[in-house]
Parts: C-alpha cells; sequence; structure tokens
C-alpha cells in the first residue's frame, strides 16, 4: 500500500460567500479590508484567521472566520452556512493524488494542481471540494451524508494503490 | 510422435486442470503450461462439440475457452492463452459431458448436416406455445461455460488518468514511441495487455532484445511515464477517451490487494496504436483439430514457454514468416517434415526444409484427439504426411478495432498483404508498427471441402455455411454475420472474419474491400462483468445517503427504509411488534400524545438578498412578499407546463432572507429548478440561493403535547402555527418552524447537522416525559393521508395542475410565476382529467396503487396514489385520482389491484378525513 492516510477533521465553520453585483468594487473593497485580492477561480487564498476557496464564478467558500465579511459584500452579496452538511477529510502522503483519481474525473495528478489550488468535482458520484494544502496533503469537502461511504471507498480503495 | 513436450524443469506452480494436479513454470500461460503437460485436448467447440486443442498464443484464441476459478471467482470463457498460471489455479474445461475426452454431446458433430447455419431460423418456428417448449432446450444448449453462482467477493476499481500521449501495445514499435514522447517532455502511458515488454522480441530474438526493452521501460518511467501490463484498451470513445482493463490478479485468483480489476478511463491529447497483427488461420479439411495451430503461435511457445507443440511438423503457408517457425521448431529438435507453399516456388537458394510449392493442405486427420496425419496434394498428387504438429500461417491482419471505433474515416484495402490497413482518423490517432502495415502473402486457394473447413472456430463457422448463406440469399455482410454467427461472441471474428469477406467477396464477385465491414463494436477482446458493474463499495450504483442521526437511530434498531438515495428509519418496533404494529402504535401516540421523527432529508434552500422575495415568487405558485418576518406557508411549484412538480413551505427569516423547504425526493430537481430561474430567468437578480439540505438536520414534534414540548425545551413561548423563531435547545442555535405534516400541532427544529444529536436527545427526553414516543415513516404516512397532505411521488406525479390538486385557490393571482403561462393551456381544463379524491373502503383494505374502475372489466378511471388507515377509528382510507373525481363525490367504485389479487369497494369522498377545520392548530 502506498504511503497515505485518510483523517476526518472536527466540524469547521464553512460559509458560502456569494457575489451578486458589483463584483469590482466588492474586490476592491476586499483588498482594502484584507490586503490580497479575493483568489481566482480554482484557487484559495489563506489568511491568517480563514481561508477563501472560489469554486464557482461568483461564489467562494469561507472556512473560518467571517468578521468584516459581510462589510465587504455591503449589498452586493452574501454570506450562508453551510458547514454543519460538510465533512473535511483530509488526504495526506504521497499517494494523495492517485487516490482521487479512483472514481474520479478530474486531473489531480496534474503538476497544476499544487497547493492552493481548488477543484470541485465528481468522486465516485458524489459531489465533492478539493483545497490542495500542499504536495503531501489535500483536504475534500465531502456532503455530510456521503461522508461515511466515502472515507470507506477511500480506505479501500486506498489498500489497492501500489 | 510423443506430442508436446518440454524438457526437464516442469516448475513448481501448482494448478489443476479438470481435477488432474500439473506443474507449471512461472510466467507459464495457462495453454503452455497444458501443453507443457503434454495436453492437446483442452476444449469442445460451441456447436457441434468437436474437441479442439490450442490454436493460437494470445488474446485471439478461439478454440481453448476455459473456466478458471472456484465461487463468486470463477471466471468462464477464459482464453487458456490469456490467462497466467498461479498457485493453486483451478481450471476446467467447458461444454462437455460427462469429461471432456469423451463428450456425449459430440453426437451432434456425427448431426451437422442437419444443423447447418440458420439451424435455428430454420427449425425453431411457429406458434408463441411451441417456442416455449423449444427454449427450454435452445437455453440448455446454448452459452459456453457456466456463470459463478456466487457473488464475486473482490473489489473492481474505476480510475481516470489523463495524458498527453498514450500508447497502446508494448511491442518494439510502441516501446520506441513511448520513449520518444516521454524524451520529448510528454506525459506518456504505455499499456501491454501481455505480462511481458515486447513479447515478440522474445519469440523473434533481434538486436533489439529483452534488455533494451527494460532497459527503454526503466527509461520512459524515469522520465515520468506510466506503464501497464496485462491492461487492454477495450473501447476508443469521442474525444480521445480510451477505456483500459487493467488484471490486477489473474482469472480466479485471490487479488492481493482486494481490487482484482481496474477500468481506466484514460482522455489523451494523442494516441498511437501499436497493436500489431493477428495471423490468419488457413481453411482446409479438419483444420480445427488439435495440433493443429498458427504458425507464431508455434514459435511462441518453442522460445518464450520452452515448450515444443509437436515432434513431427508440417508447415502450412502463404508468407515466409513461417520459415521462421521452421527454424525454431529445428532448433528445438522438432522434425519439419513439409512446408506446403501456396507460392510457386522461387528461384534461388534452398530454405534447408522439404518445400512443396503451389499447395496447401487437404484435410487432416487424428485418433484419439489428436493430430495423426496431414494430406496435400502434391504436383497432382495425394501426399500423405505422419505428423503431431501442423503450423500455418495464412497472413496477418492488422489490428484496426481501435481505429476504427475512433472514428476512423476509412480502411485502405492493402491487396499485397491482403488485410486492411488504417486510412485516415478523425481523432487524434495514428497507427505504427505492425498495425499500419503488413507483409506481402502468396495465394490462399479454396478448400476441395469447404464443409468442414472452418474458419470461425469458436462458433463452429465453416467455408461451407458462408457459401450456404450466400446461396440462401444472404448478400450483405452484417446479415452473413448474423445468420451464421460468424465473428461473434468473445471470439469478435479475430481469426475469421478475413476468410469470411474474402468468401464473400468471391460469391459477389467483388473484390474484398467492396464486400463490406462490419461494424467494429467495443469491446474488441472481452472483459468482465465486473469490471464493468462490480461491487465497488456501494451496493446499488451510488452511495446510500446517511442521517446525520444515522448513529442514533441505528442504536434504536429501526426498519431502515430506501428513500431516495437515504435510508431512513421507517418504524421502531418495540419487542415482537411487527411494522404494522409499531406503525400504527406510534402514529397513534402522535394523534394522543407526542412524537418526534427525523425529517433531515427534506430540500432546503437559503434564499437571501434584496430580490429574494422576487426570485421565490418566480419559483413558487404562491404569494411570498407579502409574508411578515417571522411568518411562513405552505408553497408549491410549476414546471413551464403548468403542472405541479413539487411542494414545500418557504419562511420569511429576516427582512432579507428566506427558508424553502420542498421534498426529500425531489430535492436535486428543485435545485435544479432553482439554478434555472437564477441564471437563466434572472440574472439581474440581487439574491443568493444556497442549498442547504445537509447543512441543517431537522427533527418534527407533533401532537397535542407538542406545544408543551417545545416550551419545556426553548423555555419559552413556542411560535404559532405557521410561524417561526430562533431559540436555543440543549445549548444549541435551533430554528423553529411551527408547521405540521401529521394533521397535529407541530414543530420543525432546525440545528446544524454536525451539532444535531444533543438537540435530538433533548427532544426525545423531554417527548418521553410527555408520554410520547418516536415515529417513523409508515406512522407519518398514515397520518398525512388522513389529514389529506400531498406527497411528491404519489399525489402529485407530475401530471396535475394546482387545481386537479385543489390547491387552485392558493395560486398568486398576481401570476408572473414559473408555470403561469402553461396553466393557461386549454388543454388543462378539458373535462374528463384526473382530480385528486378521497376515499374510504365499504368493506376490507384498499389496496395501494389499485386501479379504479366502476366494474370488473371496465376501463380504469384513476387510481389509488397512497393507501392508509384511520389512526385512531379503524377504516381503510386512501388518496387517488380520479377522471373528473371533485364531481363524484359519493360514486361507489372499485379499487382494483390486479398486481396483488386484491380489491375494496370504495367511496368517494373529500380528500380530508380528520380535522378538516384546522382546529387542532390552534392553540
Amino acid at each position: 500500500m502506498t504511503d497515505l492516510s485518510i483523517t476526518q477533521l472536527p466540524a469547521a465553520r464553512l460559509n458560502v460567500l456569494e457575489i451578486w453585483s458589483n463584483p469590482l468594487a466588492v474586490l476592491d473593497r476586499f483588498k482594502k479590508a484584507f490586503g490580497p485580492p479575493l483568489p481566482p477561480l480554482g484557487s484559495s487564498l489563506q489568511l491568517l484567521d480563514r481561508q477563501l476557496i472560489r469554486y464557482e464564478p461568483t461564489v467562494w467558500l469561507v472556512e473560518g472566520e467571517t468578521t468584516g465579511l459581510a462589510e465587504v459584500l455591503g449589498s452586493d452579496g452574501s454570506l450562508t452556512a453551510i458547514g454543519g452538511g460538510i465533512v473535511r477529510v483530509r488526504l495526506s502522503g504521497a499517494g494523495w493524488r492517485s487516490l482521487l483519481m479512483e472514481g474520479g474525473v478530474f486531473d489531480a495528478e496534474s503538476e497544476t494542481f499544487a497547493a492552493g489550488c481548488s477543484a470541485a468535482t465528481v468522486i465516485d458520484h458524489v459531489n465533492v471540494r478539493l483545497l490542495v494544502e500542499s504536495d503531501d496533503a489535500c483536504l475534500a469537502y465531502v456532503p455530510l451524508s456521503y461522508a461515511h461511504d466515502m472515507i470507506h471507498f477511500w480506505t479501500v480503495a486506498a489498500q489497492s494503490l501500489v | 510422435m510423443s506430442g508436446p513436450r518440454r524438457g526437464d524443469d516442469c516448475g513448481s506452480i501448482r494448478f489443476t486442470f479438470d481435477g488432474k494436479e500439473l506443474l507449471a513454470r512461472p510466467g507459464d500461460t495457462l495453454a503452455a503450461a497444458l501443453l507443457a503437460n503434454g495436453i492437446g485436448l483442452v476444449a469442445r467447440s460451441f456447436k457441434y462439440h468437436r474437441p479442439r486443442g490450442i490454436m493460437a498464443a494470445g488474446v485471439e484464441e478461439p478454440n481453448a475457452l476455459v473456466t478458471v476459478g472456484t465461487g463468486g471467482r470463477s471466471e468462464p470463457n477464459t482464453r487458456a492463452t490469456d490467462v497466467f498460471v498461479y498457485d493453486g489455479m483451478v481450471a476446467r474445461s467447458q461444454n462437455r459431458w460427462p469429461n471432456l475426452a469423451f463428450d456425449v454431446g459430440s453426437v451432434l458433430g456425427l448431426a451437422a448436416k442437419t444443423l447447418p447455419a440458420g439451424f435455428y431460423y430454420k427449425t425453431f418456428f411457429g406458434s408463441a406455445k411451441r417456442w416455449m417448449f423449444y427454449e427450454w432446450f435452445i437455453r440448455r444448449a446454448a452459452g459456453l461455460g457456466d456463470a459463478p453462482s456466487e457473488a464475486d467477493p473482490d473489489r473492481f476499481s474505476q480510475r481516470a488518468a489523463f495524458c498527453d500521449v498514450l500508447v497502446v501495445g508494448a511491442g518494439p514499435a510502441g516501446l520506441a514511441a513511448a520513449l520518444a514522447a516521454a524524451e520529448a517532455g510528454e506525459s506518456v502511458i504505455l499499456v501491454e495487455q501481455d505480462s511481458l515488454l515486447t513479447p515478440s522480441l522474445v519469440r523473434d530474438p533481434q538486436e533489439l532484445g529483452p534488455a533494451w526493452a527494460q532497459a527503454t521501460a526503466v527509461r520512459i518511467r524515469a522520465l515520468g511515464g506510466r506503464i501497464l501490463l496485462r491492461t487492454t484498451a477495450t473501447g476508443y470513445w469521442d474525444d480521445n477517451l480510451i477505456t483500459l482493463s487493467e488484471r490486477l490478479a489473474e482469472p480466479g485468483e485471490q487479488p492481493p490487494n482486494g481490487t482484482a480489476q481496474r477500468l481506466w478511463h484514460v482522455r489523451a491529447k494523442r494516441v498511437v496504436l501499436a497493436t500489431g497483427a493477428l495471423e490468419r488461420p488457413l481453411a482446409f479439411a479438419h483444420n480445427d483439430r488439435p495440433g493443429v495451430m498458427l504458425s507464431h503461435a508455434v514459435r511462441t511457445y518453442v522460445r518464450r514457454f520452452g515448450v515444443v507443440p509437436g515432434q513431427r511438423v508440417v508447415i502450412a503457408t502463404n508468407n515466409d514468416d513461417a520459415y521462421l517457425t521452421a527454424i525454431a521448431l529445428r532448433d528445438a529438435g522438432a522434425e519439419v517434415v513439409a512446408v506446403l507453399d501456396t507460392r510457386p516456388a522461387p528461384a534461388g537458394a534452398s530454405s534447408g526444409f522439404p518445400v512443396h510449392n503451389d499447395t496447401m493442405p487437404l484435410a487432416t486427420k487424428g485418433a484419439r484427439h489428436h493430430l495423426r496425419e496431414v494430406s496435400a496434394r502434391v504436383d497432382g498428387k495425394i501426399v500423405r504426411w505422419q505428423a503431431d504438429l501442423l503450423a500455418m500461417s495464412g497472413g496477418f491482419t492488422p489490428v484496426v478495432h481501435l481505429h476504427m471505433q475512433a472514428g476512423g474515416a476509412a480502411l485502405n484495402w492493402d491487396e499485397a498483404s491482403q488485410s486492411f490497413l488504417p486510412g485516415a482518423a478523425r481523432q487524434s490517432v495514428t497507427s505504427i508498427g505492425a498495425a499500419a502495415a503488413a507483409d506481402p502473402v502468396g495465394p490462399t486457394p479454396s478448400p476441395e471441402n469447404p464443409g468442414k473447413a472452418f474458419i470461425d472456430f469458436q462458433n463452429d463457422v465453416s467455408l461451407g455455411d458462408v457459401d450456404l448463406a450466400w446461396a440462401e440469399g444472404y448478400r450483405s455482410v452484417e446479415h452473413l454475420k448474423r445468420y451464421t454467427t460468424l465473428g461473434m461472441a468473445t471470439d469478435q471474428g479475430k481469426t475469421s472474419n478475413m476468410a469470411a469477406l474474402g468468401r464473400l467477396a468471391e460469391k459477389q464477385g467483388v473484390a474484398i474491400p467492396e464486400a463490406g465491414l462490419t461494424t467494429f463494436r467495443p469491446p474488441y477482446t472481452p472483459v468482465t462483468m465486473g469490471l464493468l458493474a462490480g461491487r465497488t463499495e456501494r451496493d446499488a450504483g451510488a452511495h446510500l445517503r446517511r442521517l446525520a442521526l444515522y448513529e442514533v437511530h441505528q442504536a434504536k434498531v429501526p426498519i431502515w427504509q430506501p428513500l431516495g438515495y437515504w435510508k431512513r428509519p421507517r418504524a421502531y418496533p418495540q419487542g415482537t411488534e411487527t411494522l404494522a404494529q409499531a406503525a400504527l402504535r406510534e402514529a397513534r401516540g402522535v394523534r394522543q400524545a407526542v412524537g418526534m421523527t427525523d425529517v433531515s432529508t427534506l430540500a432546503k434552500f437559503e434564499v437571501s438578498g434584496p430580490h429574494a422575495a422576487a426570485l421565490l415568487e418566480l419559483i413558487c405558485a404562491t404569494t411570498v412578499a407579502k409574508l411578515a418576518v417571522g411568518r411562513g406557508r405552505y408553497t408549491f411549484m410549476l414546471r413551464e407546463d403548468g403542472l405541479v412538480f413539487d411542494d414545500g413551505t418557504v419562511w420569511r427569516l429576516g427582512e432579507d432572507r428566506y427558508l424553502l423547504t420542498s421534498s426529500t425526493g425531489g430535492a436535486d430537481r428543485m435545485a435544479t429548478h432553482i439554478s434555472y430561474v437564477r441564471q437563466f430567468l434572472c440574472p439581474q437578480f440581487k439574491v443568493s440561493a444556497v442549498n442547504v439540505q445537509e447543512h441543517y438536520a431537522g427533527i418534527a414534534v407533533a401532537g397535542p403535547q407538542a406545544k408543551a414540548v417545545l416550551a419545556a425545551l426553548i423555555g419559552d413561548e413556542p411560535p404559532r402555527h405557521m410561524s417561526t423563531t430562533s431559540a436555543t435547545i440543549a445549548g444549541l442555535p435551533v430554528i423553529v418552524l411551527a408547521a405540521s405534516y401529521s394533521g397535529e400541532r407541530a414543530f420543525e427544529i432546525y440545528v446544524e447537522a454536525s451539532q444535531a444529536e444533543p438537540v435530538w436527545a433533548a427532544c426525545e427526553a423531554e417527548v418521553i416525559a410527555q408520554g410520547g414516543c418516536l415515529y417513523g415513516m409508515e406512522a407519518m404516512e398514515f397520518l398525512r393521508i388522513e389529514k389529506g397532505h400531498l406527497v411528491v411521488g404519489g399525489e402529485i406525479d407530475g401530471r396535475l395542475t394546482p387545481h386537479e390538486l385543489a390547491l387552485g385557490g392558493m395560486l398568486n393571482k398576481a401570476d408572473g410565476f414559473v408555470g403561469a403561462a402553461g396553466l393557461t393551456r386549454p388543454a388543462l381544463t378539458q373535462p374528463g382529467r384526473k382530480q385528486l379524491v378521497g376515499l374510504e373502503a365499504l368493506a376490507g383494505t384498499i389496496p395501494e396503487g389499485a386501479m379504479l374502475i366502476t366494474a370488473p372489466g371496465q376501463p380504469a378511471e384513476g387510481h389509488v396514489t397512497a393507501s392508509g388507515l384511520r389512526v385512531l377509528d379503524g377504516g381503510s382510507i386512501a388518496l387517488g385520482q380520479l377522471n373528473d373525481g371533485f364531481a363524484r363525490r359519493g360514486e361507489l367504485l372499485l379499487a382494483s389491484s390486479t398486481t396483488r389479487g386484491q380489491s375494496a369497494r370504495v367511496r368517494v369522498v373529500a380528500p380530508h378525513f380528520y380535522d378538516i377545520g384546522g382546529e387542532r392548530y390552534r392553540d
């Protein structure tokens, strides 16, 4: 079996940040409030107390603190809590890329899918969001109702990766 | 003559064939191991049960089909040439009784003249009743091998991969192409269905030998390339998607890591096909006898496996390649007694073998299922040779099936090699090596006795069968294929198609390319059903979704019920209670005291923003904008055609913040609908609609004591019916919605799913304290039917308008909602359309799903959508859809279910049986 561990992380505070109007103004306000710009599609931004991951053209997943974001959004967007329904699973070790190809359709083996990159994809028929933490770890955001089966799926699949 | 033999080293791997213990060397195919053990008779043919041996050395083997493995791992129709022997392998011959050497079924061969091509079509006709009689015999006779009766215990994996270049075939050409691509900086996947790289270099040693192959493989891997052995490209699909079948364990073998096979979906920027060529047999009488083999195969057994398949050998050929086999056999100590070459004698040096030109075998004879004699007409006289091996070569057919599956625009006919070569390609694919060119061949004379000259060995199709099909009017190659079964089954015509095309062209009086081609369908080489649909980590094609409170429920040992993708408690039986008893007790508990149930699976959407109400007024057919903060209402949704497809509730949680709930089963559909409305109908809206189905776990508390339970839990006055409030339970924030699906005062409590357990525990403690109980789906069904609440998939089946569901009075008078225009269609107001009704039984039980008829034999005028009972009073009641149902209240009908064999007399009534005025919702 390849070097790989599958770890369910504690529940985290997760919010959907959606911008519906004046995106340039929101980006400007965000930069003024936090320094760096909002991350582009397929990418993420790690701040001290929060992480923002862009998965859709107008949608970011915010993990951690949301203080100040409502002010940034103003009347141009909203925050909605979704953390209760998502389980974070860390896939760590050299084999995480191969593991994500099992039942997958997304090229997790690509070198361009590097630390900080994100993706929304389907693995074994389940919608999963991915965030590359480092060369040796990737975080998967799995719907709560599928989490038990997905962790089992990955655990068994890992046994056949050599 | 002593038949096939091998040297003293018999190997140490133990396996059995038909119960006989044998030894094999590492790397042996089963075919090699059987030949090494002197076994030439391996199988019986499909139709005539003719004795068959080993003809080939690869996946093209048509004869030597065996069953490998036991129990759930048993794999029938495995080619003995395509399975590598492992310790403990159990292999069995097929299609014989009582044993391979003495097979009663071979009597069919004696009656071969009465079982020609098209035998089924000519014999088994007549009335359907007669067909039922024939079918039993046909099914008994049909098929090769037995499907395992046990489930396969192994796992089958599916995996994606992406690359710049996929090279199919690791012969010298493929390996070189893969190396070139890797050295050019491209990501490479190289696949080979054999267990060896460049097996042809073992068969035909050249300057670039196995050492070169190994060094090249090391280099490719070092450059990041991936090499997959025992992997077959099974299909070429659109956009350069290629499916691969990788064997991680041999057929029947227990896989070391639990996974037996892996199905790869490879998306490549370009594909290189180095799939080689297959040798063609020659057609002559009794060319199917054990001991008649393809020339390439003979050389492979000699050079790769150290097995000499025969000691006195006749070689028959129309090309130069077979002379290499003669040399290999001579070097291995066998005697080449004759080389029969269809070509004229060349001028120049002798080959050193007794060559006879302008001839080919007339026939073979055998004894005890072994080859004994080969005859040929030489210089006008019949000459016979005692021989135990006949190696034949009718030329080579490039393997072009992947090229054609890729949308190959054409195949180019090459007259010199008598084969089709890959032409232009529509996708990014090139063919190289033997897959793109073939050596010239000489003539292939027609046999004197076509009836026993087999071309499709697997399906027992001879040249005589092709002639018969032609004589009976089958002109198209596709018709010929179906009439004779040529090229079907696991073989897919690998060794037979060219011979058949040649014969058909001869009959048509045209060149072979004009005779037409059959379709190159995947898979060309068989894959197991397990690979495509075998057990992975889910039982039914998709994972079942677990409730956040799954473990809490499981501890109470409920009866689980699959509902959509979910698994939900159907009832919580106590002691020896049946489902019906438990459900009735639970429903009565709700009516008389209080009950609680898990409603987490309901679809939930949080809609926020200045245009939240406007979006919801598009999605919902009821008014929303006038809701006060803290209030909610029942709502329903229409498709564009004006028909109801879902229902739920909408709640105004804040000034610009709403919660929309809808049905569990329609959750995904509703998410799609909301996305459609948001993205396409009103992209300018300042609104966010987020699916929070999984974010919130839901607990419903219902019954006359529900208000008391809630008051105790939240320490405050609970909200009145169709109102909402935020509260704290067990120290956790919750949203309380005062809504009912039971006919009782009720509340839905929503809490972040990851924190649901303490809230559930607090609720349960209070419910029990109030004399209540848990209830499941079955009790919920009783309660909602009695109250007349609708369910999506039952009463709401996408065919009725709001008016027909008695919801018309709730429609938004301002229109503007999705479906408002569709509702105006005249067809929706025509008489005779279905309408929602209630039904009560005069006696007995109303069968669920029963048809509503006026009298036996009359057409159905409606159906029962859900059947239940009066929870406290007893008596069977139901909801249903009935033609013009509103106007038929009081009418007596028959609810008849022919599938259940049940019926009941029913009276049509209003679809409400309990608290019609809604008094029980009021405090």
